[in-house]
């Protein structure tokens, strides 16, 4: 199992369209997702789950991956959160 | 009786503005069609069939939302259409799939009512979330709810609302997919009592360029269809049963509106010079590299502020040398000569690096930012982001302005590492522009003040109001309780902003200004008389700053300066300018 935390940095958090490519990525991966800001966890395969977590900008966000591609799926989310921060401001 | 003399008085309600653009004509009402569900207890033999029932409509609803994304992406554009991609998603969620068949199995309730439940839950917890752009997205799910629901009652399709004549059309809330399905030549505005400005409704009308009032709580109970209303997406307000006279005011304003929208195209290629030559620059900001498009779309004469702060933002390491010099080439070049003022990092503040850990400060506005972070251990950071902008400066017009200074030494510690970044290039034989011209950001009040010392150590002056009206006038601009106490047009922050303009001019630098006030129409006249050289304003407000520009001469702003310095309060002030520019440009007094 692996575990990282983030901080969201587009400007309007993870509102629909973020939350969709969140659970787009990780449902990519065998692994299992879960995802938790301020101690509320939820699956990262689920958009409800995602858009329920109301993660705003500057919020930071846990994610913990278990499977045999969890290092693949780590990277993969990581690049959408930090590099392309969802792909908007 | 209390209904008919009701019906005929003129009802003026206010909203907020959505989509710009007139409208007026008979409403009509568009129910989001409700669904009615009626709970039954399933006997045991039914259930499996339910359940089969429920993974239908789910699919159905599936092709459905693909037909409307691919329909939607055509008609309106792709951002718009991934919003039904969410959509999507939604239906294939496990929490709200599995539930709904735990519903169904374990409670053995009838498909669409468990599926009413389970949305239903969602939807309550979703508009308990803070913020207006998640709240809305419980609009979201009603509309997926209403569509599946749809599905397993059987009543396949959802009517495509024809209109028989154009109309305004008005709704308690409109979904995503209400605004895609209506015929929309037909659309002649949209008024809801729901909804912001960000919610998908509203930014859908803008996209369709449709005149759109929302927020306009419970006008639903005021309103019966075929009553004839204005809606002004301008100021957001909705007019119910007008009196002739209003119809006259408001088919006047209607027609001046077009007019304005059109006359102001013509304006892309031509200068931004006054009647009496006059030539000033007019710039826009950009805060993202791809925001370079929009500008060059706006005709504007180049690049008046490009905030770096976002390479620092948005990752968790520091952006090297190599990259920052591949992203500013990229957009000097697609520029094509046109200036570009690239500012360096302004960090600090409300912006904290992830690569950096800046200690907790008490007042972080008063403490390390801009180029306060350029010192120590700070120095490589910066000569790091210089001499990927010195490099790139080989590859068009680059300008260089430094943030936050409040004292000359500040302005010359940064000349000097410059100069060091130059001596090593010039070692080492990698081009660069040998006359580039470097700015100081006027922010402070301090450097305001001294603003003719400051020019003497640099080539401009740009002033950035947003902050410099904060730090003059002891107003944190992010505190709503004293919201009130921001005031641009404060006869201090004015009279800073003349000083300044004059005091860069006794030393022969140019002075622009590079914050909001730039891009507002109102005082465009006032900064044409304060002598300011450079606007930089925002895109959208680019074309109509330059109409402003083009239709004055500077003498005539100089005798609005004088008034205005002689005012003591913000209230006189704005209601001076308001006067004068609405009888000075009678053609556009719709947007004074």
């Amino acid at each position: 199992m692996i575990e990282k935390s983030f901080t969201i940095t587009n400007k309007l958090g993870i509102h629909a369209r973020p939350a969709g490519l969140l659970v787009k990525t990780s449902s990519r991966y065998k692994s299992s997702a879960f995802i938790s800001n301020e101690g509320h966890e939820v699956n990262a395969k689920s958009i409800m789950g995602v858009l329920m977590l109301g993660a705003a900008f500057g919020s930071t966000i846990h994610l913990r991956l278990d499977g045999e591609d969890e290092q693949e799926a780590m990277k993969a989310l990581e690049d959408l959160i930090v590099n392309r921060h969802f792909d908007e401001e | 009786m209390d209904n008919l003399s009701t019906q005929k008085e003129e009802q003026v309600l206010q909203g907020v503005a959505a989509s710009p653009g007139i409208a007026m004509g008979p409403v009509v009402f568009f129910g989001s069609e409700l669904v009615t569900v009626e709970q039954r207890t399933l006997a045991d033999s039914e259930i499996n069939r339910e359940v089969e029932t429920f993974c239908k409509a789910i699919e159905k609803a599936k092709t459905d939302l693909q037909k409307l994304v691919e329909k939607t992406a055509l008609s309106i554009g792709r951002e718009s259409a991934k919003i039904f991609e969410v959509h999507q998603l939604l239906l294939e969620d496990v929490l709200i799939v599995d539930e709904t068949v735990k519903r169904i199995r374990e409670e053995k309730k009838n498909a669409d009512q468990a599926f009413l439940e389970v949305m239903e839950n969602f939807e309550v917890s979703l508009e308990s979330i803070e913020g207006e752009y998640l709240k809305a997205r419980a609009a979201d799910i009603r509309d997926v709810k209403r569509r599946v629901i749809r599905n397993i009652q059987g009543n396949a399709h959802p009517r495509q609302k024809k209109l028989k004549e154009p109309a305004i059309i008005f709704a308690k809330e409109l979904t995503p997919s209400d605004t895609v399905n209506i015929e929309r030549n037909k659309v002649l505005g949209f008024a809801m009592d729901f909804g912001g400005r960000t919610s998908h409704a509203a930014i859908m009308a803008r996209s369709i360029k449709v005149p759109s009032v929302v927020g306009l709580k419970k006008i639903g109970q005021l309103l019966h269809t075929g009553d004839f209303v204005i809606l002004d997406g301008n100021s957001g307000v909705l007019i119910i049963n007008p009196t002739l006279k209003t119809i006259d005011e408001y088919k006047r304003k209607f027609s001046d509106y077009r007019n304005i929208q059109n006359k102001l195209k013509h304006l892309k290629g031509l200068p931004a010079r006054t009647r009496d030559g006059k030539d000033i620059e007019l710039s826009a900001n950009i805060e993202f590299p791809d925001e370079v498009k929009a500008v060059k779309e706006s005709g504007a004469d180049g690049v008046g502020l490009f905030r770096t702060e976002y390479l620092y933002l948005t990752k968790s390491e520091l952006p090297t040398e190599e990259e920052q010099f591949n992203e500013y080439k990229s957009i000097v070049k697609s520029l094509n000569d046109q200036p570009i003022i690239i500012r360096t990092f302004d960090l600090g503040g409300d912006k904290a690096p992830k690569a950096i850990s800046l200690p907790p400060e008490a007042n972080p506005f008063l403490g390390a930012r801009g180029i306060r972070l350029y010192r120590d251990e700070g120095i490589n950071l910066f000569k790091t982001q210089l001499r990927a902008i010195v490099r790139a400066s080989a590859y068009g017009k680059v300008r260089i302005m430094f943030p936050m200074i409040s004292c000359v030494s500040e302005i010359r510690y940064c000349q000097q590492v410059l100069n060091d970044v130059k001596d090593e290039f010039r070692k080492q034989g990698i081009p660069f522009a040998e006359d580039i011209p470097v700015g100081a950001m006027i922010e402070v009040p301090s450097a305001a003040v001294i603003a003719d010392i400051i020019s003497q150590e640099c080539d401009f002056l740009s002033i950035g109001t947003n902050d410099l009206i904060q730090y003059a006038l002891a107003v944190d601009r992010g505190n709503e309780h004293i919201a009130y106490l921001y005031q641009p047009y404060n006869p201090s922050v004015l009279r800073l902003v003349k000083d300044v303009i004059q005091k860069g001019h006794k030393n022969g630098v140019w002075v622009g200004i590079c914050g909001e006030m730039a891009s507002d129409p109102l005082i465009t006249m006032l900064l044409i008389g304060m002598g300011l050289d450079e606007f930089s304003v925002s895109p959208v407000s680019l074309l109509l700053i330059k109409e402003i520009i083009r239709r004055v001469e500077c003498a005539e702003c100089i005798n609005i300066v004088e008034e205005v310095i002689s005012f003591g309060t913000p209230d006189e002030i704005v209601k001076y300018l308001r006067k004068v520019m609405k009888n000075r440009f009678q053609d556009l007094y719709l947007l004074f």
